[in-house]
């Protein structure tokens, strides 16, 4: 029987954010919007639900008097992402 | 980007996508810190050198402690454009220069100390160590970003830098003529594989 999907990471926005955190230590919300060409509020939206599922860290400061919001993903979000795509082989054999 | 379903396949491309794109983003303008290095040392060491060369004062060589002001400029600029990203290559490169800028502060203090001590020290010393310490930095950069170039760039300051100690091996006192070659191994070193790099970048992009 296969796997069921991660529903909070079967999602486009989502997913996309998790990809490019996979691959950087940390990016910068800006950084984030231009890369998945979300509106600011949709991808506002979809940090938090990230965030309250524990897979990525979202930081806010200032950078003199400009906000700045950084995120990072967790171990639990590695581990959820490690597990989303092994999922994803078996539905896919031979990708 | 719309907040939608995604099929399996299209998942697996997503992933991929972002992945790739995130890697081709972060190449640019990553030659400008060497750039920046290379061209103000080797314009320094020739100032330098000439102002020493025509007064035939040694005292001019005591403007080589105007690194630490440019250091200080650059660490103000970084803070002052924080970077979108950073990855992890990143992150390995700028601990490598962290520790590299600390063996630079502390090869200074003990220099300071024995002169406190002793009443005099060398600080001609100081060319030969820093073509070591900048060029095992550049050396282990270029290990981590994967580049033949600017791995294998530091042999010519290692050369100059062996010479130098060797010289002293032999009693010989340091010239006028450090001065340039130092500069040279800067050019070779640094500003050879910051224009390498950045012409890397723009042909990716």
């Amino acid at each position: 029987m296969l796997k069921e999907l991660n529903p909070l990471l079967h999602s486009q926005l989502r997913l996309a954010v998790m990809s490019i955190l996979l691959s950087v230590e940390e990016a910068e919300f800006v950084y984030l919007k231009e890369q998945t060409q979300a509106t600011a509020g949709n991808l506002s939206v979809q940090l938090d639900k990230l965030s309250e599922a524990g897979y990525i860290e979202v930081e806010k400061s200032f950078v003199g008097k400009k906000p700045r919001t950084v995120c990072r993903m967790t171990s639990k979000g590695r581990e959820a992402m490690a597990e989303y795509v092994e999922a994803l082989k078996e539905y896919l054999p031979g990708f | 980007m719309e907040e939608k379903k995604l099929s399996e396949r299209e998942s697996l491309e997503l992933i991929s996508q972002m992945i790739h794109s995130t890697r081709k983003n972060l190449e640019v303008g990553s030659g400008n810190q060497f750039l920046y290095w290379g061209y103000f040392t080797t314009a320094l060491s020739v100032l330098l050198f000439l102002l020493v060369y025509y007064t035939g004062d040694a005292r001019w060589n005591f403007g080589w402690f105007t690194m630490f002001l440019f250091w200080g400029f650059m660490l103000w600029e970084q803070r002052r454009q924080v970077a979108e990203v950073i990855t992890y290559t990143d992150r390995a490169i700028m601990q490598v220069w962290k520790v590299i800028g600390s063996l630079f502060v502390l090869t200074v203090l003990i220099m300071c100390l024995l002169t406190f001590c002793y009443g005099r020290v060398d600080f001609s010393l100081m060319f030969p160590l820093s073509l070591l310490y900048c060029g095992i930095g550049v050396s282990i950069t270029g290990v981590v970003i994967r580049s033949r170039l600017v791995t294998w760039c530091p042999l010519v300051a290692f050369c100059f830098a062996i010479y130098m100690l060797m010289a002293y091996t032999i009693h010989q006192s340091s010239t006028v003529d450090w001065n340039l070659y130092f500069g040279l191994s800067f050019l070779v070193m640094m500003v050879l594989p910051g224009h390498y790099l950045n012409r890397k970048a723009r042909q990716v992009c």
